[in-house]
């Protein structure tokens, strides 16, 4: 389902840090129903791109124009451990101008977290609260979600209910931007796959059915040329 | 010309400046202690006021260009800005040192007391501390773009705070005056005297003028080298 | 401007939530402020220093040193689990943030005088009942000249690695004029003399709030973005 206006557009983006270049001329566009993996060696600079995308850094150089609400899910929670998850929730809704408890318990069952909405995140396990933190993206229902490495640590059944969100996503129309390293895990919804090598996009391409090995393989052929 | 020579243009041309002002320094220094009469009441220890006035005025001056940079680099975003303010900073703490020094040694030497709290003599020592703290801000944060936020902050804060400082002990000094008189300039200084003092001050400006071009074009050095070694990595 | 005080209201809320949990600022800094009133008690000659004439110094020096233990705690939240990064993600304007913080500290700061006021006129047997409105006025204004920079500060200090030490380095130049004001402003209503007398320093105080409370929300986001 193709819009005419894209819901991120990166144009030619930079991001230095002092003289550290990290990102140089990225240009990447997603809309809803897009799936786009981003696959690359750790320092690449997918965490950067990841946050230049939802909009906690400026880029030194180039532009992004959203024109939906992003949520972004990282390594890092955001989440307060004194409080509960349920309060976590509403927080964040009162945040995003939402206060329904309703809603709150329906992201809680989503995530199948249910049974843990009154503990306090501190009790929670990693998988918990990866969950719970991906609840908390979604909370306003935003037009593009983006992911930086979301299974990393999860065991099976948590991954398992991490997955069918992402399906759910692309399914409703929304755009999801995942970082990864567990390509076998996504590379099945995914519809883009862009590669990133020494802060370059240096391959953008449909994954037009191609299995994570295919990928990885591709992914090394970039990077031995780049 | 690439930055690294233009940096060590600044720097030679910052040297002659500095040279031409230690030569003028001690031509005011001749001055004040062949030239100038003693003081009636002070004695010779009084000559001490040349060096310490302009001081503080030069710690002033250090500053308030701190400050109006530090604004500046928040509107413009130019990291020069911040590296000159830097450099300011630094030179205004020196100067700030020499102040702090040689006040009391006046203070004592003329009126028996070490320190007085009057408001100009406050108001400098807290510039002092400010500049402490914006350099232990600066050495805390490595980022360089944070590191320029940060101290244009504390820059632009400093600066509005020293015009309370001043009111505070004053209005402090109108409620519980000291005994001991303090009247480190007045009004009605004999010519000669003022001639010496306004030299001086000049003087120690120029000198305000050569630290902070060496200063600055050190920065430039520093982040020219930084900048070959990321390339290199 | 409904989302600006819907936000920072409930950032203030999630706060005070969380410190109600732990307790553990609180604890400190309460603890702190019996220390240094009974200190300066002891630490004087009675025949020589009346306790009405140490009362208000020695009233001060807790209230400043007791607030700064729990200044930074504000901002060292956010920094864990990086939810400050939630918050920024958050369609709310940034300046909220230093509101809602500012609105957290003061409300911490204010329970710990409101608490050690009474230990105060206890240990130092002060005759205020008929001041109380007057000397809670000034304390009142005191507070919020130095809670106001304290957060800016902090904000900023946070992300340093010594942020304990660097705040008090800091913060001291700005407390020197409002405590002083509010430090002879004690000491008449506690002589119960007429607040008019020292309409200079009533001056002063108002004046340094209202231009520090502003200076410090423009400059706050100065100290947010990457």
């Amino acid at each position: 389902m193709q819009r005419a206006e894209p819901t991120l557009k990166a144009r030619a983006v930079k991001r230095q840090f002092g003289h550290r270049v990290v990102l140089q001329d990225i240009s990447v566009e997603v809309s809803g129903g897009d799936f786009l993996m981003l696959v690359g060696h750790n320092g690449a600079g997918k965490t950067t791109l990841i946050r230049v995308l939802a909009g906690l850094l400026r880029p030194t150089a180039g532009t992004v124009q959203r024109s939906g609400a992003t949520g972004m899910v990282a390594h890092s929670s955001m989440l307060y451990d004194a409080l509960t998850a349920r309060e976590n929730l509403a927080f964040h809704g009162r945040l995003h101008g939402k206060n329904d408890p309703a809603l709150v318990q329906r992201i809680l069952e989503q995530m199948g977290l249910a049974p843990h909405g009154d503990r306090r995140v501190a009790t929670f396990s990693r998988g918990m609260v990866q969950r719970l933190s991906i609840g908390r993206a979604l909370l306003p229902d935003p037009e593009v979600l983006l992911l930086d490495e979301p299974l990393t640590g999860l065991d099976d059944a948590a991954a398992g209910i991490v997955r069918e969100v992402l399906q759910d996503l692309k399914r409703r129309g929304r755009a999801v931007v995942v970082a990864t390293h567990q390509l076998v895990e996504v590379v099945d919804l995914a519809t883009t796959v862009g590669f990133l090598v020494g802060g370059r996009l240096a391959g953008l391409e449909p994954v037009a059915g191609r299995d994570a090995h295919a990928v990885m393989a591709r992914y090394r052929e970039l990077a031995a040329n780049g | 010309m690439t930055r690294r020579d233009r940096a060590l243009a600044l720097a030679r041309r910052g040297q002659v400046i500095t040279g031409i002002a230690l030569a003028g320094l001690v031509g005011v220094f001749i001055r004040a202690l062949v030239f100038t009469p003693i003081e009636r009441t002070q004695g010779p220890a009084q000559k001490i006021f040349y060096v310490h006035a302009p001081a503080a005025w030069a710690a002033l001056l250090a500053f308030a260009i701190t400050g109006i940079l530090s604004l500046i680099y928040l509107w413009l975003k130019d990291r020069k800005i911040d590296s000159i303010a830097a450099a300011s900073a630094e030179v205004g703490l020196a100067f700030s040192v020499v102040m702090l020094t040689t006040g009391p040694i006046w203070g004592k030497t003329v009126w028996g007391t070490w320190w007085s709290w009057d408001a100009r003599l406050t108001s400098t020592m807290f510039i002092f501390l400010l500049f402490i703290g914006y350099r232990v801000m600066r050495g805390a944060v490595v980022d360089p773009e944070m590191r320029a936020r940060f101290s244009a902050v504390i820059g632009i804060m400093g600066l509005v705070l020293v015009p309370f400082i001043h009111m505070t002990v004053y209005l402090f000094r109108t409620l519980h005056p000291d005994p001991v008189l303090l009247k480190p300039s007045s009004p009605s200084m004999p010519g000669v005297m003022l001639v010496t003092l306004l030299t001086s001050v000049g003087v120690f400006t120029v000198l305000y003028v050569g630290f902070v071009m060496q200063r600055y074009a050190i920065a430039i050095l520093r982040d020219v080298k930084e900048e070959a070694a990321s390339a290199v990595s | 401007m409904g989302s600006f005080w819907t936000a920072a209201l409930a950032i203030a809320a999630k706060d005070m939530k969380i410190e109600w949990r732990t307790k553990t600022a609180f604890a400190s800094a309460l603890v702190f402020a019996v220390l240094v009133l009974a200190v300066f008690y002891f630490a004087r000659d009675p025949t020589a220093v009346g306790a009405l004439d140490i009362a208000p110094g020695a009233l001060w020096v807790t209230f400043t040193f007791a607030a700064m233990l729990g200044l930074n705690r504000a901002f060292m939240l956010e920094s864990e689990n990086r939810a400050m990064d939630g918050l920024l993600l958050a369609p709310i304007p940034p300046s909220a943030i230093f509101v809602g913080k500012f609105l957290g500290n003061l409300t911490f700061v204010g329970v710990v005088e409101l608490v050690s006021l009474p230990l105060f006129i206890l240990f130092y047997d002060l005759p205020i009942i008929r001041q109380l409105p007057a000397l809670m006025g000034v304390i009142a204004m005191a507070t919020v000249a130095f809670v106001a920079v304290g957060t800016l500060l902090s904000s900023m200090v946070v992300r340093t690695r010594f942020a304990e030490l660097m705040l008090p380095v800091l913060l001291l130049p700005f407390l020197i004029p409002p405590i002083v004001g509010a430090v002879q402003l004690t000491s008449r209503v506690l002589s119960g003399r007429p607040l008019s007398d020292l309409a200079g320093w009533l001056k002063l105080l108002a004046s340094f709030d209202i231009i520090f409370v502003i200076l410090c929300f423009f400059l706050f986001e100065a100290t947010l973005e990457e």
